[in-house]
């Protein structure tokens, strides 16, 4: 008999998979940091 | 504070409190108790998740970095989407398909009891030791502040964590979390909105800007290398990865919100939330800082912030020459920048220089002052290492805010308290039971039983939270040191997990071994480096790999090839 917490993954709700959401994420902080730096150096 | 601070202050903590509980009924079976039966969401686990990293100290202390120290700290978060990304593609399918209560039952699965019990006591003594911490850092700043007794404070707010945590296990925890982070987004956007509008009509928002910037408040990114600096781009992208995979992976208080979500792609997304929204909520917070720096260009602020040191020093012979001088540049300061304005608006480089210079000058005076009169505390109460941080928002706060919105920022630091008290008390009842007393004590109760035994571990740490806040003011610099405990330990949990993780061959002695190892260079570079402490992480981390693999070569083990699946193919 099956268990009935069995544990299921799912894809994720966006991007179609979850290595594309780790891409995006990774991206994300690479433009937050370009942000920040450009940022600091406009108003430093 | 004005009446109607108090009814904000106590209408924002009852319906926290109320709606926590009522959301957690029938918490009657351990699995529910302790993992909410994983039936959360992804958002309230994302929000519980923020909630108990964020205790008040962010709040408190990470506004005053920024009025003295400018937005580097920021930069102390790079690392965390990296961390996340990890931990999603690794030990989050791993920790639910192994279907356990703590991160360290997985040990024992993997490895052995001995792994299992040294992790776990290496966690309880973490933990414990900065659960009466969190509760001591704000009653201390709030005592000082509004004159609340420091024990009443730490009862009220112990007492109220202790009670919706032992009714209602981790969903009033979780509940709790998402209420307290509404409360504090909306009371930060408020007082952010609020200082803008205080700041004198000539000065518009680009001009604050502009001079933030010009005194290097707003200085975000440093990109030079050095080891001792604790807040650099670097340190902050590898230590901080290291730092965050430790402490969202392998610390109870973070691993148990998770591994009540209703599946692994949940799980995976409230990490995944965290880790997009978390630099910009600390960015928000430190510009808030440096706005309050702002104000305090055309507002005279006390020279110290702290008021019963100022008190103290204010009797010394030596304290009027540094208050006079601390009065001029003060004037300078505030000259200077009406100045800087002027010539910025006329787009007169030449003039822009000489005055940004002058302007700079100036607060190089104010700082001078403020080192004075900060010597003075230390020579006269023989406090060492004086510093009034932590008290520069909440002094804001209390002299600045309309009435309403005092009691509001009140709210957010009890939220924040409880919300990171809540998860720590929690998470060490959780561990306590599940690998210590129903592993070693008591192996064949019924469901009941350890339910009682869980509310009993909740109440027990609870009170020991306490009444370790309560001898808070005896530890006197732990509390700056709040951050540097987590990091004497995390490293080598780390590196016990990614031996679990990552290196197969690996046996329970050799992980054990390697523990104990990676605890020793830690203390070793605490007592005899200057190393910043953002890099112990990656040191424990290390030497725990290292020398299990040599104890593995020397000696093969044992190995058990227990739910260590292919990490890749779990990030499709």
């Amino acid at each position: 008999m099956a268990d009935p917490r069995e544990v299921h993954d799912e894809p994720p709700p966006f991007l179609g998979t979850w290595r594309r959401v780790y891409w995006a994420v990774v991206i994300y902080l690479a433009v937050i940091i370009a942000a920040c730096y450009g940022f600091t150096r406009a108003l430093e | 504070m004005t009446t109607l601070d108090w009814v904000v202050l106590f209408a924002t903590l009852t319906v926290i409190v109320g709606y926590g509980l009522y959301r957690s009924r029938g918490s009657d079976t351990v699995d529910r108790f302790l993992l909410a039966g994983k039936t959360m969401p992804w958002y309230a686990m994302a929000l519980s998740i923020m909630a108990t990293q964020a205790s008040a100290v962010t709040f408190i202390s990470t506004t005053g970095q920024a009025y003295v120290d400018g937005m580097r700290f920021v930069q102390f978060y790079f690392g965390l989407p990296i961390a996340m990304v990890i931990l999603c593609a690794t030990v989050v399918p791993v920790f639910h398909r192994a279907k356990v209560f703590t991160a360290y039952e997985y040990l024992e699965q993997r490895f052995d009891t001995k792994t299992r019990a040294l992790a776990s006591i290496i966690f309880l003594c973490q933990r414990g030791l900065s659960a009466g911490l969190t509760l001591y850092a704000p009653a201390i700043v709030l005592s000082v502040i509004l004159g609340w007794p420091e024990r009443a404070t730490i009862f009220l707010m112990g007492v109220t964590v202790i009670t919706y945590t032992t009714l209602g296990g981790v969903k009033a925890v979780t509940w709790s979390d998402v209420q307290q982070m509404c409360i504090i987004f909306i009371g930060l956007i408020i007082a952010l909105v609020t200082l803008i509008h205080l700041l004198p009509a000539s000065i518009s928002f680009p001009d604050a800007l502009y001079l933030a910037g010009a005194a290097g408040r707003l200085n975000a990114v440093t990109t030079n290398f050095n080891w001792d600096d604790q807040f650099t781009l670097w340190s902050g992208l590898i230590g901080g990865t290291f730092l965050f995979l430790s402490y969202f992976g392998c610390d109870q208080s973070q691993v148990q919100r998770y591994l009540t979500g209703k599946s692994i792609a949940q799980s995976r997304l409230s990490l995944i939330f965290n880790a997009v929204a978390k630099i910009p909520m600390q960015f928000f917070i430190l510009f808030i800082g440096a706005m309050v720096f702002i104000f305090h260009l055309f507002v005279t602020p006390p020279i110290l912030y702290e008021k019963a040191a100022l008190d103290r020093i204010e009797t010394v012979a030596a304290y009027q020459p540094v208050a006079d001088s601390y009065a001029r540049a003060f004037e300078q300061r505030r000259k200077a920048a009406l100045s800087l304005i002027d010539a910025h608006h006329a787009h007169d480089a030449a003039t822009e220089r000489t005055e940004v210079e002058a302007y700079r000058q100036a607060q190089r005076g104010i700082e001078d002052a403020r080192r004075q009169a900060s010597r003075l505390v230390e020579t006269t109460t023989g406090e060492q290492k004086f510093s009034d941080t932590n008290y520069i928002f909440l002094s804001f706060v209390t002299k600045y805010l309309p009435a309403g919105l005092v009691g509001l920022i009140i709210a957010v630091i009890f939220a924040a308290t409880m919300s990171a008290s809540a998860g720590e008390i929690n998470s060490l009842a959780t561990v306590t039971m599940v690998d210590l007393y129903r592993r070693y004590f008591h192996r064949l109760g019924s469901d009941h039983h350890y339910l009682m035994a869980s509310r009993w571990a909740t109440i027990f740490w609870g009170a020991y939270a306490v009444i370790f806040a309560g001898w808070g003011r005896k530890l006197g610099s732990l509390i700056v040191a709040v951050n540097v405990v987590g990091s004497l330990f995390y490293g080598s949990l780390l590196g016990v997990f990614a031996l679990a993780f990552f290196f197969r061959r690996v046996g329970g002695t050799a992980a054990f071994f390697g523990m104990l190892a990676g605890e020793a260079a830690i203390f070793w570079a605490f007592f005899f480096t200057k190393i910043s402490f953002l890099w112990y992480n990656v040191l424990g981390c290390a030497v725990v790999i290292a020398t299990a693999l040599v104890i593995t070569r020397i000696q093969p083990g044992e190995r058990r090839d227990v739910s260590t699946p292919n990490m890749l193919s779990e990030s499709q």
